[in-house]
């Protein structure tokens, strides 16, 4: 007991226990880091690409990133979906892998980034405590699937400033949005990393002469352009007749024209720096409303959460909310999956040179069968479609 | 879903106790807001929430890094600074040209608001002119109670004022606003609320005589006086703006550098400029003394980050949000100006995205001018920054003024100015429509 | 600019080490804050710096 009073004794235990303390987190940190989420492609693949093969800095960093391109070897449109621009709405990642796994195009050809900004896939959001994985239970087990930042990881990108100004429109934002992805467009060669990774993701645009361009999201349902597209000027006629269409025949989606003030983001600079027609979808994701419950991985996959129903019956929401039915992965991953497959056909009719013929899975087959019915098991699949990402 | 409203209000009241308890009797804010955190996570585990508790708990400690690394290279920066005995050539140079009080202490409230408005943080404010400021109030016959006030005033107006006001430009990005039409929502508040702290505080002053005051400060060392003197003094400062302004002007032909990297580089222009003969090892000291001052803080920013981290994982900040926007709108405004900076002392910058992004959405919906209730929170928030359990800016400012006196009369002295520019901003929020011509 | 960029980068990394250093130097020797309950809070707040410099958080 004596011996535990002397200070040399406390100093060495106070060490032992924080080493542990860093050896238990330091190991979860690191596995978020580096974990790697399987994909099995379609037989429709037919190439792989890396953002570096656009902007060769990139290769070997956390920035670089697969694109995967579905060509139906018909002339027809093109089409980039975009998924994992922010990593902490893996409704959008999950989406583009379900779409990854089960393709099959006609005409024209697709390409798809499941993980846009890579490096923000290898944290969690600072100060929320989310968890660092999300299961998706199928008939031949769990997969997981990550969960991660808004913003880029300060081990690739670091330090910020006191604020950021946007390349080139020079309007100020918030200081952490100098590593948001989504606020970094049209980007730059030799700016900072994640404007490398927008720049990448433009020269992709730009060289492939993309037609229409999607970029996933999921929204807190508190904030107003939660289910909603958010076109850019020359794509509002395709969203709106989309919009419509979902509307009357599948859920409900609204429409929005991007904000000409609003500086960095895709439905903008994606449509201004490109020929491409730029769309910006937004899921219910209650998960990251600022007025939830426990941080837990049950709240990401069903959406119910107690307090965000108190907010619900005083119409605090911008969807319907409702306790018992919440807003379910399923419901989220179909949501996308529709939403694009909608707007490239109200393409092919009003551009009918751009006309891209695709399928697949759709909100209604995702909502009956859930999203684990339309994953492969990578054990029992041919090698060559087995991807980590 | 698998938690009661119940669930979390035990949690929160067992933070509470815990941290009080704590406070008491381990006398450490730091170590009992980090036990407040870890009692937070242990409830998050016993209910199977999460089975990570310790990744939570460390995880917490990497959420206001940035800013500890701010503070400490901050401080390091004033410490060289003032070894050469710059801020003494300052402050005898002020105090022998100006002679108006009310001149010097408007000069002064400019000066402490101008390091705030560009970074954004009132503590910066305080680190870099916080101790020239109160000397040179203290000799315009200001009270040191009085003088540490006139300092933590504008060093909060300094953070609320544009072009940088963190509080804003966090909940525009959050709600998807350009960060335009802010800057005389937030100045006209600022000056109109400054001119009143400045008449409250200097009112029944008396200047000491200018002989006295010089008779009481060392002399200024030969090396600093003259033309090369102005330069060795001003150089170390006018960089840190020049950086700044750089920043700001010539954003993509100048590097990022960060607000630390920044005092660094002043600290060694500081260094060259010293006329006075230090060894490596006299630095050494300074470097070992920087960590034994600024430690209380960096503690205190890292440990509120596991606070943090832990109220989102065990549904607390949730609960904290509910409680309040699901409120009547007319006790939102009655309880805005105590729910707001009690969130900013609990915490920090998080209060913007908690508190005030769910409020946009609702003031949105009832169609009031968003621009101006963004503005009107943003001047409510950094008065938090005296609050419990954080209390940064207050803390930060009564080490640089060595205020001894207790923070309760601290508190009292400053209540009167964060009152009017509080009720400024509540004016604003009531009634946006009379403000939107400035928006 | 994308060197002094990577400079500048690396550069944090080793002033996190120089602070990470100087809590543990202050752990083991310091004049103020003396006792288990500091020891305790300087041992914990190493924590984040030395994980931020092995490049694992």
């Amino acid at each position: 007991m004596n011996a535990l009073k002397k200070p040399m004794t406390q100093k060495i235990i106070c060490i032992v226990v924080a080493l542990v303390l860093t050896v238990i987190s330091g190991y979860s940190f690191y596995e978020q880091r580096h974990y790697k989420e399987t994909v099995v492609v379609s037989d429709a693949l037919t190439e792989v690409q890396w953002l570096s093969d656009y902007v060769p800095e990139l290769k070997g960093t956390f920035g670089d990133t697969p694109i995967f391109v579905f060509d139906s070897g018909v002339e027809g449109g093109s089409a980039l979906i975009c998924g994992g621009t922010h990593p902490y709405e893996p409704a959008t990642s999950i989406a583009a892998y379900v779409l990854m796994e089960n393709i099959q195009v006609e005409k024209g050809k697709v390409f798809v980034i499941p993980q846009s900004s890579y490096s923000a896939t290898t944290l969690g959001v600072q100060g929320n405590a989310y968890p660092a994985t999300v299961g998706v239970t199928t008939e031949w087990g769990e997969v997981r699937y990550k969960i991660g930042e808004r913003n880029t990881n300060p081990l690739d990108q670091w330090p910020d400033n006191f604020t950021y100004i946007n390349y080139p429109s020079g309007q100020s934002q918030a200081y952490n949005d100098l590593r948001n992805l989504n606020r970094c467009y049209p980007g730059r060669l030799d700016g900072t990393f994640t404007e490398r990774v927008a720049y990448a993701i433009m020269e992709v645009i730009r060289q492939n002469n993309i037609d229409i361009s999607f970029d996933y999201h999921e929204a807190s349902i508190m904030y107003p352009v939660v289910g909603t597209y958010v076109a850019h000027d020359r794509a509002m006629d395709i969203a709106m007749m989309a919009a419509m269409d979902l509307s009357s025949s599948e859920f409900d989606m609204k429409i929005e024209q991007s904000p000409g003030s609003l500086k960095g983001f895709t439905h903008r600079e994606w449509g201004d720096y490109s020929d491409t027609l730029a769309i910006l979808m937004e899921t219910p994701e209650p998960f990251i409303d600022r007025i939830v419950g426990p941080m837990t991985e049950e709240l990401m996959t069903t959406g119910q959460d107690l307090f965000l129903s108190f907010a619900g019956e005083k119409g605090l929401t911008y969807v319907p909310y409702d306790l018992e039915t919440g807003w379910p992965m399923e419901t989220r991953v179909g949501r996308h999956l529709s939403g694009c497959a909608k707007a490239i056909q109200y393409m092919g009719m009003f551009y009918p040179e751009k006309e891209l013929v695709a399928t697949w899975p759709l909100y209604n087959e995702l909502v009956e069968k859930g999203v684990g019915a339309f994953l492969h098991d990578p054990s029992t699949a041919d090698p060559n479609f087995v991807y980590e990402v | 879903m698998n938690y009661s409203v119940m669930d979390i209000v035990i949690i929160l009241i067992a933070m509470v106790i815990a941290f009080v308890v704590c406070s008491k009797v381990l006398k450490s804010t730091e170590i009992s807001m980090a036990i407040a955190g870890v009692v937070a996570v242990i409830f998050t585990a016993a209910h199977g929430w999460t089975n990570e508790p310790v990744k939570i708990i460390v995880e917490g400690l990497f959420t206001n890094l940035d800013l500890a690394m701010t503070f400490f290279f901050a401080t390091l920066f004033i410490n060289i600074y003032s070894s050469s005995g710059a801020m003494t050539a300052v402050t005898r140079s002020v105090v022998s040209h100006v002679n108006n009080k009310w001149l010097l202490l408007a000069l002064m409230a400019v000066l402490m608001i101008i390091p705030g408005a560009i970074s954004g943080a009132g503590s910066v404010s305080v680190f870099v002119l916080g101790g020239i400021v109160y000397s040179i109030v203290r000799f315009m016959g200001l009270s040191d109670k009085k003088a540490s006030a006139f300092v933590f005033v504008f060093a909060i107006m300094g953070a609320a004022a544009p072009p940088v006001n963190l509080w804003t430009m966090l909940m525009t990005a959050q709600a998807n606003m350009p960060y335009v039409g802010f800057e005389l929502l937030l100045i006209i508040p600022i000056v109109i609320a400054g001119a009143f702290t400045i008449i409250y505080l200097g009112w029944g002053s008396k200047r000491t005589p200018k002989e006295e005051i010089l008779a009481t400060m060392p002399e200024t060392d030969a090396k600093l006086q003259g033309v090369g003197g102005l330069v060795r003094i001003l150089l170390p400062l006018v960089a840190l703006i020049v950086m700044f302004v750089l920043t700001l002007v010539i954003p993509f032909s100048f590097p990022v550098l960060g607000l630390p990297l920044m005092f660094v580089i002043c600290a060694v222009i500081a260094i060259i400029c010293n006329p006075k003969k230090m060894s490596v090892k006299d630095y050494y000291k300074i470097l070992t003394g920087t960590m034994d001052q600024a430690f209380s803080l960096i503690a205190t920013v890292l440990s509120i980050g596991i606070m943090q981290n832990a109220m989102a994982a065990s549904g607390v900040k949730g609960l904290i949000g509910t409680a309040f926007v699901l409120l009547p709108f007319i006790w939102i405004y009655i309880l805005i100006l105590i729910v707001g900076p009690f969130a900013q002392g609990a915490m920090s910058y998080g209060s913007a995205i908690v508190i005030g992004t769910p409020l946009i959405f609702m003031f949105n919906t009832a169609g009031m001018n968003t621009t101006v209730v963004v503005a009107a929170m943003s001047l409510m928030f950094p008065i938090g920054d005296c609050l419990p359990p954080s209390r940064i800016v207050g803390r930060v400012t009564l080490e640089t003024t060595g205020y001894e006196g207790s923070y309760m009369s601290f508190l009292k002295q400053i209540f009167l100015p964060c009152l009017v520019l509080g009720l400024l901003a509540l004016l604003m929020l009531v009634k946006p429509a009379w403000f939107a011509f400035l928006a | 600019m994308t060197l002094i960029e990577a400079i500048i980068h690396y550069t944090y990394f080793i002033m996190a080490a120089i602070m990470g250093l100087l809590l543990l130097r202050n752990f083991f020797k310091r004049e103020k804050k003396l006792g288990l309950v500091y020891d305790i809070v300087y041992i914990y707040c190493v924590i984040p710096f030395l994980l931020r410099v092995l490049y694992i958080k």
